[in-house]
């Protein structure tokens, strides 16, 4: 009877381990927290129907950026785990985890990482940003999109559930390769649920892609062309095409995984004609291009991000176009090169590492349009401008790095070894990582209504280039040096350990790189209004998210702008185009329907986790229940009146005359003493307040 | 040809038709992956029976066959459709419902035998990978039955508005891109496992 | 099982736009159903056999599937949805791709991580050869290993003393390839189940010294370079 109706969950399932301990207690005050917090302010009702429900793609991405900004920490904080244990255990010393829990911790660093925090702030970007580009009101789908986001939140619980049920994650590497991750050899809940949080969040992510490409290539302002269309757009479009296209693959391969461990299937077991070799080609044909995925829209950032603190255009803005599409086009042909050593023969070997080489090439030829735009430039170096100059460096070391390990025989030396994990840290940190931070604080100004600390923003860049060498050359080196990767143990003799240990300290710089982003968010908010962003265009763009206010008003613009060039607000800038009238606007309306049907599918996940089959089933029929009113419900939009409209517009105009414009210098920026300084006066303030009132 | 500006309406309908397009092309590829496995594995029977020894070429004809007439019936039910003609439209999809249903009946019956014999999907990897391909295509061919079923019950009680012809529209897509599907499983596991 | 009294006439012009006519559903569907028969004629009577029936009936299947996408889904109608055909096509290539390298992928590691594939490599590997097909059970663990360098046309050292289950290995630091074969020239035979030790340049070989006796060995395209080889019991 318990069994039918809890499956395999029993009292053992529940923390009794430090660390399940400690994870539960955190997660749980923390969320104590947020609910004192939100009953304290009577902020509930404001919550659900400002925030929950919402579809505007702009509260959407400023709710990825939270989850991705929490989940940035949660991933940064296992990496801080996987530096200290490895520079501690060598020789007699083991270190402060045990080996499986070791295995454990990198895989969940590595599935966060790229999942829930490369994948959350990327989307964060192109909903919030993309829209006010193409000159459009909202995504094609609105529902689609707060589904996307709450199914990828459902994710972000599952990897997170462990803690509290379970007290393992999947401890097999983070694409968990068969048959480790077959049932024989993991028979714990570890890899289900690695199995459940990747598929809902995979469904998500494949949902929000195909809504993307729906709104760029149907939604765009009249008169923009694809041509006509803003890197980043482009960057988008390239990268979401890609996901479309290699989703589906994750989605399919992890359901067999799934079958082979839930109904004794054999498609990657040992025994009864069972392939693990198909395993490991079918997850990498859509784990390579997701790392493209991941990169992409950070070379859109870095287009705008140049042009725009360039004072031009970009150069060679078609070659830039051509050079993402072969990037994506030639990402599903290289797969392969993840497993050189698999034992296939030289010539398939060899055709993949020439394929791999190949995608150098179109890489740098947006390096050159990026150098060329710089030429001649009048260039300001700001915050984004300083990730831009760190992203060259680092990725630029990565891609070399990369290109050498598309050699087959150099990649059977160095397969698996520490000099892979420095290269492919090298382009996500440098490429993806630093393209979101430049994004962030580039477009910061548009979403937050006030620019970012310039001063302790360029202490936090620095940090970063340098924790980041510090961190990853004595990684190349140790590669170099016969380390491999995914030791929770070494010899003494091997002469590693102080290597381990530099690399340590730069993880502590950068450790203190993300303390001064905090630091430079929390300081920007307590000068905001010195900071504030009144006319809508503090950088002096080119682009149309510009026109708007900061922040944009839920229909982005008043009037849909008409378009005839590139850089179409920069052109509207010289012209001083005349407003057109204003008309009604349609909007969507907000809906839970996301929220419940995300709900459903963390509890089917949580069922076939735990084996609890009928809750697996009113689930699934709970999900589809919820599908079914969704698409019958005809009322899904409500209209603005054009003079509610016309009103709204000039409330925002004589705004914008009566405060003064922000500046971009940054003399008066806060510097770092005198944040501390503030704080410490802050928190004197509320200690005294609350002693006088107990009196 | 005429050029005329599109509605709010005819816009937001070509979007909808666009993204499902987009959709189903994902779900192409998330066969082409069960076709890989199939391709690569259904060869593993571990000494047992293979497809030759298991399959009936007739059933699988009459099944391709039904699936097919339904896909047609779909087609000239959608004709009806976007004509306004409701009896018309509940004739043709209520013929496409009952075939889809023989369809799965017969695809029913072969998996029961099979079961029955002991030839399960936890025997090898051939059986796992041709029970996922062809039950993956007939889970999908029943969710297009109970969407059809759900649509036909809206369209008796409130009629044939544009937003149920729309919906129609992206079922006979839906119906007719299983079809196409099904063409390849006849041919590359039934047909191929006798040649 | 087919459909009945259904209108092959349209009452009025319909449009020629990417919604369908009936007439493009008879002709697909009369066309389709000519399609699933005469491959499911051909397979089961065996017209045609082997590799030939399989392209065949793909290759039906492939137009079959051009059939109903261009008279049931009315793709490359009409000027619009002109993304939907840049899409199917896409997906298409990839779905090649996906099915086409991952059999070409599995079938290469099939043959060379097979169970005797993996023995032989690794029988090359170390040294321990075969006779006649069969592995050598006499010789295992560790032995001596001799080698013989050929540079400049010679091969040093002239003598090699060896027991029985050493190994030995050529190691061709000559430009160009040498095929080392037993015995005086112009006749030779094979030694412990190798007709002939294919050096590439720059590379070595090793094979195991399984039988005794005296034996010479020479490039049997330059016979100048040669050598003697003694293996005692």
């Amino acid at each position: 009877m318990k069994e039918f109706w809890l499956g395999k969950l029993n009292s053992h399932a529940l923390p009794h381990e430090w660390f399940t301990i400690l994870g539960s207690i955190s997660f749980i005050m923390l969320g104590l927290t947020v609910i004192a917090l939100l009953t304290y302010t009577k902020r509930w009702k404001w919550l659900w129907n400002e925030w929950l429900t919402s579809v505007d793609p702009k509260k959407i991405g400023i709710m990825y950026f939270i989850v991705g900004g929490f989940m940035l920490l949660r991933g940064g904080l296992d990496a801080i785990m996987i530096w200290l244990q490895q520079s501690l255990s060598s020789g007699a010393s083991h270190g402060y985890l045990s080996a499986e829990h070791f295995q454990q911790v990198f895989t969940a660093h590595g599935n966060i990482m790229v999942f829930f925090v490369a994948m959350g702030l990327i989307f964060g970007l192109i909903n919030y940003i993309v829209p006010l580009q193409i000159g459009a009101r909202d995504l094609a789908s609105p529902f689609m999109n707060t589904l996307g986001f709450w199914l990828y939140v459902a994710g972000v619980v599952m990897v997170n559930m462990f803690f509290l049920f379970g007290g393992e994650y999947a401890a097999t590497g983070w694409l968990a390769v068969a048959p480790l991750s077959g049932k024989a050899f993991s028979p714990g809940v570890g890899v289900d649920y690695w199995i459940w949080s990747l598929q809902i969040s995979g469904v998500g992510t494949t949902l929000g892609a195909i809504n993307f490409i729906m709104t760029i290539l149907k939604m765009r302002a009249k008169g923009m062309t694809l041509l006509k269309m803003p890197l980043f757009t482009w960057g988008s479009l390239c990268s979401m095409i890609m996901a479309v296209s290699v989703f589906p693959l994750l989605t399919m391969t992890l359901f067999l995984v799934f079958f082979d461990r839930y109904f004794g299937t054999h498609f990657f077991t040992t025994d009864a004609g069972g392939n693990a070799m198909m395993y490991t080609n079918l997850i990498w044909m859509w784990g390579h291009p997701e790392v493209y995925i991941l990169m992409l829209p950070s070379f859109g950032v870095f287009s705008e991000i140049v042009s725009t603190f360039s004072h031009k255009p970009i150069a060679y803005y078609k070659s830039n176009v051509l050079g993402m599409i072969g990037v994506s086009t030639l990402a599903l042909s290289v797969w392969l090169h993840h497993f050189f050593t698999m034992g296939a023969s030289a010539e398939v070997n060899s055709a993949f590492g020439v394929a791999t080489m190949i995608i150098a090439i179109p890489t740098t030829v947006l390096v050159f349009s990026w150098i060329a735009t710089m030429y001649k430039g009048r260039i300001r170096f700001t915050t984004p401008m300083l990730w831009f100059l760190g992203f060259i460096g680092i990725f630029a070391l990565g891609g070399i790095s990369g290109v050498l390990l598309a050699i087959p025989p150099v990649d059977f030396q160095l397969h698996n070894s520490l000099f892979l994990v420095a290269h492919f840290h090298s382009t996500v940190i440098g490429g993806v990582l630093f393209g979101i931070f430049a994004g962030l604080n580039y477009w910061f100004p548009k979403i937050a209504g006030f620019r970012l600390n310039e001063r302790i923003g360029r202490y936090a860049v620095w940090c970063w280039i340098i924790g980041f060498f510090v961190a990853f050359t004595p990684l190349y080196v140790l590669g170099l040096m016969g380390a491999t990767r995914r030791l929770d143990h070494y010899d003494a003799s091997k002469g590693w350990q102080p290597f381990y240990i530099m690399a340590f300290v730069g993880g502590l710089i950068i450790a203190a790189g993300v303390a001064l982003q905090i630091v430079q968010i929390i300081a920007s908010f307590i000068q905001r209004k010195r900071l504030r962003d009144t006319t809508g265009d503090p950088w002096d763009g080119r682009t149309l998210e510009w026109a708007t206010a900061s922040p944009p008003p839920s229909y982005n613009f008043a009037v849909i702008p008409q378009v005839s060039t590139r850089d179409a607000y920069f052109e509207m800038k010289q012209l001083h185009t005349p407003k057109h009238a204003y008309e009604d606007i349609h909007m969507p309306k907000n809906t839970a329907s996301g929220i419940y049907i995300s709900i459903f599918a963390f509890l089917a996940g949580f069922g076939f986790v735990w084996e609890i089959n009928w809750l697996a089933v009113v689930s699934i029929i709970g999900i589809i229940v919820c599908l079914i009113t969704r698409t019958f419900n005809e009322d899904s939009e409500y209209t603005i009146p054009a003079e509610v409209v016309k009103k709204m517009e000039k409330a925002q105009a004589a705004k914008v005359r009566t405060e003064h414009g922000s500046n971009s210098d940054d003399e008066a920026d806060m510097g770092l003493i005198e944040f501390v300084k503030t704080v410490l006066a802050w928190a004197l303030g509320m200690a005294l307040s609350i002693v006088r009132k107990k009196r | 040809m005429t050029h005329h500006v599109e509605t709010h309406e005819e816009a937001a309908n070509d979007r909808v038709m666009f993204g499902f397009w987009v959709y189903l092309m994902t779900d192409l590829l998330m066969f082409a992956i069960l076709f890989a496995v199939y391709a690569v594995l259904h060869g593993n029977t571990m000494g047992g029976p293979a497809g030759r020894d298991l399959f009936k070429p007739e059933l699988a004809l009459a099944e391709t066959l039904i699936l097919l007439t339904s896909s047609f019936t779909a087609g000239i039910g959608m004709i009806a459709a976007r004509r306004g003609i409701k009896r018309q439209v509940l004739v043709w999809f209520g013929i496409t419902f009952l075939l889809g249903l023989a369809f799965l009946g017969i695809e029913l019956f072969e998996f029961a035998e099979f079961i029955h014999e002991g030839h399960t999907m936890t025997v090898n990897a051939f059986l796992s990978s041709f029970f996922v391909l062809v039950g993956t295509h007939g889970l999908h061919i029943t969710s297009g039955l109970l969407w059809l079923a759900i649509l036909l019950a809206f369209i008796t009680k409130r009629g044939l508005t544009k937003a149920n012809v729309r919906k129609l529209a992206l079922l006979s897509l839906f119906w007719h891109f299983l079809d196409i599907v099904w063409i390849f499983i006849f041919t590359v596991v039934y047909l191929r496992a006798f040649v | 099982m087919t459909s009945n009294g259904m209108s092959k006439k349209s009452h009025k012009p319909t449009p020629k736009s990417e919604h369908g006519t009936t007439r493009s559903y008879v002709i697909g569907f009369v066309l389709s159903l000519i399609f699933t028969v005469i491959p499911y004629y051909l397979v089961t009577n065996k017209t045609i056999a082997g590799s030939a029936l399989l392209a065949t009936i793909l290759g039906i299947a492939v137009l079959q599937m051009f059939i109903q996408i261009f008279f049931f889904l009315h793709l490359g109608r009409g000027p619009k949805p002109f993304y939907n055909v840049v899409f199917f096509f896409a997906t298409a290539g990839i779905i090649v791709i996906v099915i086409g390298a991952s059999l070409f992928i599995m079938n290469n590691l099939y043959h060379n991580m097979s169970p005797g594939e993996v023995v032989r490599k690794q029988a090359q590997d170390e040294g321990i050869s075969q006779v006649g097909g069969a592995q050598t059970g006499a010789c295992q663990g560790n032995k001596d290993n001799h080698i013989v360098v050929i540079k400049d046309g010679v091969a040093s050292p002239a003598h090699t003393q060896a027991n029985r289950c050493d190994t030995l290995t050529f190691l061709n630091q000559d430009k160009g390839k040498r095929e080392m074969v037993f015995g005086p020239h112009p006749n030779y035979h094979s030694y412990g189940g190798e007709d002939m030790v294919v050096l590439d340049d720059g590379r070595p070989e090793t094979i195991t010294l399984n039988e005794t006796g005296g034996f010479m060995f020479h490039d049997h395209l330059y016979p100048n370079l040669n050598g003697h080889l003694t293996v005692a019991p």
